[in-house]
């Protein structure tokens, strides 16, 4: 009565269980067991009776089942190992079928290998790396890799070398100059300076005759025209004297000291000249120069 | 094909009238020389800003903006020269002792080679200065040249000399104009290094006796800043302070034709500044060509090179002896090429 009260009961909730687990498996389960209960024909109904609730129950999570099942465990445990295997491991194969699948398998092998793996790893870490550029995993190739970035190195080294060496080819000679004025700097500006004086009193001087006299007319033309050559001839006439002082005019003291350094001032000047004729096509160079030699006599006369 | 094309566009460049006009001064009547400052060979960047400062201080009578390739030989300048009346050189090269620098008169020579000992850029200069002073008209005339120590009365300073001074136009100091003075060149010959310094300076002029405060007041035309003081007699009569200590030299002070700026007035005293813009450079002369880049040579500064030359030359021809002897004629012979190709080139 008890158990076919329960059978209902037990039933439902491998029902429900069975919506969320493998049905096929019960089904086999049940054929495995069939199949037993075919084959030995030692085991009396009862048992056989009680075998099946038995593992019904076990199936079913049913608390209370458990419970009661719970009472009658002991003979269970005796019966399998009276029966040896041939119901106990068919009972249970699926019961550790169902559990190996849930967890286990995966563990179990994996933790074999895990111990390898973490000897393998703690000896990798185990070992000290060395500084070197190159990482332990090029290791195996470590004397062959060296030797390539060494080569490599090298010839960058040697590039570099070339390059620093082109580049200061380049700048030979170049000097940044210093920022205070040193003496010879301060000698160099005075020269200049000085030459500048020289020119800027000998154009004033020149010019101061000129002064207030129109040159386009006619009578003050003539006046300036006169009053240059005066000038001139007062600049030219002191010329030589203050050559040997002036350091500026050193350069060209000595070229014309023979005489007045413009050519129309001497005075053989277009007299021993017989082309006469060609006078505006007279090289032009003698004036130029001349007048190159007017600015440098500017530059040093007073 | 190709270069001979570009030949003629550079040529053709350049207005027919300037042409015709471009190398007479208007008021003097005189040739005004140019020039073309140009590099032989593959120059590393600073040589080549040093070419571009030597523009700039040729200016504004050079080619500012001359573009070269590698192609273009001696030749290609020669023949662009003639048409556009440059009638000088300024070849900067390169080996690997030293920069040089030729300087050369064309069509014909002679050619001055220079070895650069030393040299600053005219930002290098600009750097180390505290205020660089560029004004905007400062390249627009011609820069006076002054020439210091040349005159030992040796043959090949004596050509130098000329040859420098014809490089700028020459001044008339009847005419000129204070105001276009703004620019100074000067080579000084040392005679114990034998080495040229180069300098460019420009020039720069102060009223004299006048406190600084009211110099830079009449210059900037801004209001002075008179916080700290009781009345505005104190901004005139206070003594400045600073460069108020540079000593006005006496040597350097010059009175003036004509008003100069604002601040420079006509017959008042005014000083001489002069700071340097640059470049700088420390030339050796080290040969003479007769020719352009080519030609005998009249002068070295190496004597035992050449002197193994003319050894060899003996030994090849023995009558050359007596060219050797006479070196003083060979100059003199120097002079009046140089002149012939003056001559010529009116």
């Amino acid at each position: 009565m008890a158990e076919e009260t329960h059978m209902p009961e037990s039933i439902k909730p491998l029902r429900k269980r069975k919506s969320g687990h493998k049905k096929g498996n019960k089904a086999k389960k049940k054929q495995k067991q069939f199949q037993g209960i075919k084959e030995r024909v030692k085991i009396d109904p009862k048992m056989k009776k009680f075998l099946r609730k038995k593992a019904r129950d076990y199936n079913s999570d049913d608390e209370e089942e458990d419970e009661s099942a719970h009472g009658i465990g002991d003979e269970k445990v005796s019966l399998h190992d009276n029966d040896k295997q041939d119901f106990g491991i068919e009972v249970e194969g699926p019961e550790n079928e169902d559990e190996d699948d849930e967890i286990q398998p995966g563990i179990t092998k994996f933790s074999e290998g895990c111990r390898a793996f973490r000897i393998a790893f703690m000896s990798i870490m185990k070992k000290s790396v060395s500084d070197d550029s190159l990482g332990p995993v090029l290791s195996g190739h470590e004397k062959l890799v060296a030797e390539k970035l060494a080569e490599e190195d090298a010839e960058r080294k040697v590039k570099r070398e070339a390059k620093k060496e082109k580049q200061l080819v380049g700048e030979k000679g170049h000097v940044k100059p210093a920022n205070y004025l040193d003496s010879h700097e301060k000698f160099l500006i005075g020269v200049a300076t000085k030459g500048v004086v020289k020119l800027f009193n000998a154009v004033n001087k020149a010019q101061n005759a000129q002064k207030g006299l129109d040159p386009s007319r006619t009578k003050d033309a003539k006046i300036i025209k006169k009053r240059r050559k005066e000038a001139y001839f007062s600049e030219l006439g002191k010329t030589p004297a203050s050559d040997s002082n002036a350091k500026v005019h050193k350069s060209s003291g000595p070229v014309d000291s023979e005489g007045p350094s413009w050519a129309p001032l001497r005075d053989n000047y277009m007299l021993t000249n017989s082309k006469l004729k060609d006078w505006d096509k007279m090289p032009d160079k003698v004036v130029a120069d001349d007048f190159g030699k007017m600015s440098e006599d500017s530059d040093s006369d007073d | 094909m190709a270069r001979f094309r570009s030949k003629r566009r550079k040529v053709s460049m350049k207005p027919a009238v300037k042409k015709n006009q471009g190398n007479i001064d208007h008021v003097t009547g005189d040739k005004i020389p140019k020039s073309f400052v140009f590099s032989r060979g593959k120059l590393p960047s600073l040589l080549k800003q040093l070419q571009m400062d030597l523009r700039k201080l040729m200016l504004p009578y050079t080619a500012l903006n001359l573009r070269e390739k590698k192609r273009n030989n001696l030749r290609d300048f020669l023949n662009v020269s003639g048409p556009m009346g440059v009638t000088h050189f300024l070849i900067l090269s390169k080996t690997e002792t030293a920069p040089y620098l030729r300087v050369a008169r064309t069509p014909q020579g002679p050619t001055l080679t220079f070895k650069i000992h030393e040299y600053s850029l005219a930002q290098d200069v600009a750097q180390s200065q505290l205020r660089p002073r560029c004004p905007q008209d400062l390249f627009k005339n011609p820069p006076l040249i002054v020439l210091s120590g040349f005159g030992s009365g040796e043959q090949h300073l004596k050509l130098t000399t000329i040859m420098f001074q014809n490089i700028f136009p020459a001044i008339d100091i009847n005419t000129v104009k204070l105001a276009s003075c703004q620019r100074i060149v000067l080579l000084s010959y040392n005679k114990d290094t034998k080495l040229i310094d180069f300098r460019h300076y420009s020039i720069r002029l102060q009223p004299v006796g006048v406190s600084r405060r009211i110099r830079k007041f009449v210059q900037n035309h801004q209001v002075p800043d008179l916080r700290s003081l009781q009345d505005v007699s104190d901004f005139v009569t206070k003594a400045g302070y600073g460069s108020e200590s540079e000593a006005d030299d006496e040597a350097a002070t010059v009175t003036l034709v004509s008003d100069l700026g604002r601040v420079n007035r006509a017959s008042t005293k005014s000083a001489v500044k002069l700071q340097e813009i640059g470049p700088r450079m420390t030339l050796q002369l080290i040969k003479i060509e007769e020719g352009l880049c080519s030609g005998s040579v009249i002068f070295s500064e190496y004597g035992v090179v050449r002197d193994k030359k003319m050894q060899e030359e003996n030994q090849k021809n023995q009558e050359e002896d007596e060219d050797n002897q006479g070196d003083d004629d060979g100059d003199d012979d120097i002079e009046e090429n140089k002149e012939e190709d003056e001559e010529e080139c009116v």
